[in-house]
């Protein structure tokens, strides 16, 4: 058989079980699997089994995801996200629409401890719905403005997804970090113009807060600052090159748990279920990745990117119209599934076709499809498709972000909360537009770090 | 649900807690490596104890995703399908992880032997490298016998009418 026709094949039956529910990384190890011994014969597989999983599973890079994961887990459940937010509202409180913003700069700084989305605005919502109702906050304002808060916890290093798809993609995890920073600090300060702008559109729905006694205005700074410390010792030990990304995730875990059993917050019971969280969460990663691993062998054996880019190629397609194309499949996409396996699903075919596009893996930036060089647009692409799968936590017919919100918020119709997110998802929209317009957003940071 | 069944899930929850508990050992290593590295004393090997550590303990955590259904699934395109059909789906994967487990056992059990014929160690602590397969193996057994209560009560869900 055509091995480009087998490997379409492939592509389509894994949509396929994808959608009778297997479980996605059962999908892509089963189509992997059997595609490579349909090339090569039972024996190469049999073989490679024997230790492909181990191999994938003690990959040094990687011990950084269960680790983030954990630290995540107790995070949420030591307290971190309550003192966040209270010092967040004795800075922006007193503005209209003050609590709300709060509620955006507390999540941009849980985020710094927690790599996931949906813990971030989970743990926020818990803390930040009651003071919102409170406040008298509309519906669509309040749950809208904790939803979108939560994209926020996957841009903020250290993510996990972004772990993920520098692994995958064989990128540098710390130029990975560096990379989203400004994006996630912009974003941030893009949500709070757009509370600030909504406010001033609709009057009533995000009131002043009170005003803040000085004491408690200094207490709740102060509250924030092992927040500080934590993130300064894990960021600051990697970007300044002290230890690896792994041993800062442990001293991350460390600190947290330490934090969390000092102040009591944090008890045994919280233990037992981050164990739990991080077994369900860590597991079915890495299954996925041994899927990803194995589609990786036989979409590289068929040779499916390189026939794709050639492909596309000879339409006369741009390489920025491909790229336009393939961040609204991602956002398409993502509106239908979870963000973690979506990347884990698509990238593996997709960002081997970009590299051939671009001139394959050593093209250096003169002469290249984008523009660029490899190696720099590995860093942008992976930003950009890390911003438009997050999209689809907020948007139907899945925004999970907005599920969680509104399971918590009983009174508020989740067609309200939906409401509350489009303007977040407008500018979300123009921010995408402007890291691609402007690469250098994400590209300063990397390049300043290496010289 | 019978006395098996129930030891079975039991031994799967607390061998993922064993795997949480080696987490956290790798956690500590780590940190009083790093604190030892600023006295000039790091903790030799810490780099492949954390290899080793994090692969049996992520290893460890895969029956209970199988039993606690943590395998994520595209679960949109079927959202109206009956309980019924949904039970058929859950039926096939989970028979998908019974056969999946019964080949990596098999595959891993002669990388096993591989290894410890050839006698590979790691680079500085000179671990045999066939012993993590050992836990390793034993997850794979926890696996096969997850996925044979999953494919019990899929089973049995997708015959009886589904309330």
């Amino acid at each position: 058989m055509d091995p480009i026709f087998l490997g379409l094949i492939g592509l389509g039956v894994l949509f396929l079980l994808i959608i009778l529910r297997m479980p996605i990384a059962y999908s892509m190890i089963l189509v992997g699997g059997l595609g490579i011994t349909l090339i090569n014969g039972p024996g190469l597989v049999l073989n490679q089994l024997k230790t492909l999983a181990y191999f994938q599973f003690s990959i040094y890079s990687l011990t950084v995801v269960p680790m983030f994961v954990l630290m995540g887990c107790l995070a949420s459940r030591s307290g971190l996200s309550a003192a966040l937010f209270r010092a967040a509202n004795a800075w922006l409180g007193w503005l209209k629409g003050g609590t709300a913003m709060a509620v955006i700069a507390a999540c941009a700084g849980f985020g710094a401890v927690c790599g996931s989305s949906l813990a971030t605005a989970s743990t926020m919502g818990r803390v930040a719905l009651p003071e919102l109702k409170k406040y008298r906050y509309s519906g669509a304002l309040a749950t809208g403005s904790v939803a979108a808060g939560g994209v926020l916890g996957i841009l903020i290093p250290p993510s996990v997804v972004l772990i993920i798809y520098a692994v995958v993609v064989e990128a540098n995890i710390v130029s990975m970090f560096l990379a989203s920073i400004i994006p996630g600090l912009m974003a941030t300060l893009l949500f709070i113009l757009t509370i600030a702008a909504y406010v001033i559109v609709v009057p009533e729905s995000g009131p002043r807060g009170s005003k803040i006694q000085r004491e408690e205005f200094i207490a709740a700074t102060k509250g924030v600052f092992p927040v500080l410390l934590i993130f300064g010792l894990v960021l600051g030990g990697i970007f300044f090159g002290f230890y690896n990304p792994t041993p800062a995730a442990a001293i991350g875990v460390f600190l947290v748990l330490g934090h969390g059993l000092i102040t009591t917050r944090l008890n045994w019971n919280g233990i037992i279920e981050s164990i739990k969280e991080t077994a369900g969460t860590s597991g079915m990663i890495y299954l996925i990745l041994l899927g990803a691993e194995l589609m990786k062998i036989f979409l590289s054996r068929v040779g499916l990117p390189q026939e794709t880019a050639s492909w596309l190629l000879d339409a006369g397609i741009s390489p920025t119209l491909v790229l336009i194309l393939v961040l609204i499949g991602l956002i398409i996409l993502g509106c239908l599934m979870d963000s973690l396996s979506m990347i884990l699903l698509v990238i593996p075919f997709l960002w081997p076709v970009l590299s051939e596009i671009n001139g394959g893996i050593y093209q250096v930036a003169e002469g290249s499809g984008f523009g660029m060089s490899t190696d720099d647009l590995k860093i942008w692409f992976g930003i950009l498709a890390l911003i438009v799968v997050e999209l689809g936590l907020i948007t139907p017919p899945v925004g999970l972000n907005v599920f969680v919100i509104s399971s918590m918020a009983k009174d508020v119709p989740m067609i309200e909360t939906f409401k509350g997110v489009i303007p977040f998802f407008c500018v979300e929209i123009l921010r995408v537009g402007l890291i691609l317009a402007f690469p250098i957003i994400t590209l300063w940071l990397p390049a300043i770090s290496s010289g | 649900m019978n006395f098996v069944e129930k030891c079975i899930r039991s031994l799967v929850t607390w061998w993922a807690f064993a795997g949480g508990v080696l987490l956290f050992l790798v956690v500590f290593l780590n940190t009083f490596s790093v604190a030892g590295g600023i006295v000039g004393n790091p903790i030799p090997g810490d780099f492949e104890l954390t290899e080793m550590g994090v692969a049996i303990a992520v290893f460890a955590f895969l029956p209970y995703c199988q039993l606690t259904n943590a395998n994520v699934t595209a679960d949109i395109f079927t959202s109206k399908a009956s309980p019924r059909l949904i039970a058929v789906f859950g039926l096939a994967s989970s028979l998908i992880a019974l056969l999946f487990s019964i080949l990596l056992f098999w595959c891993m059990y002669q990388g096993m032997v591989d290894r410890y014929n050839y006698q590979y160690t790691s680079a500085i602590l000179l671990i045999p490298m066939w012993i993590p397969y050992v836990p390793v193996l034993f997850s794979w057994i926890l696996l096969f016998l997850a996925a044979i209560i999953s494919v019990k009560d899929f089973y049995l869900n997708s015959t009886f009418r589904a309330a």
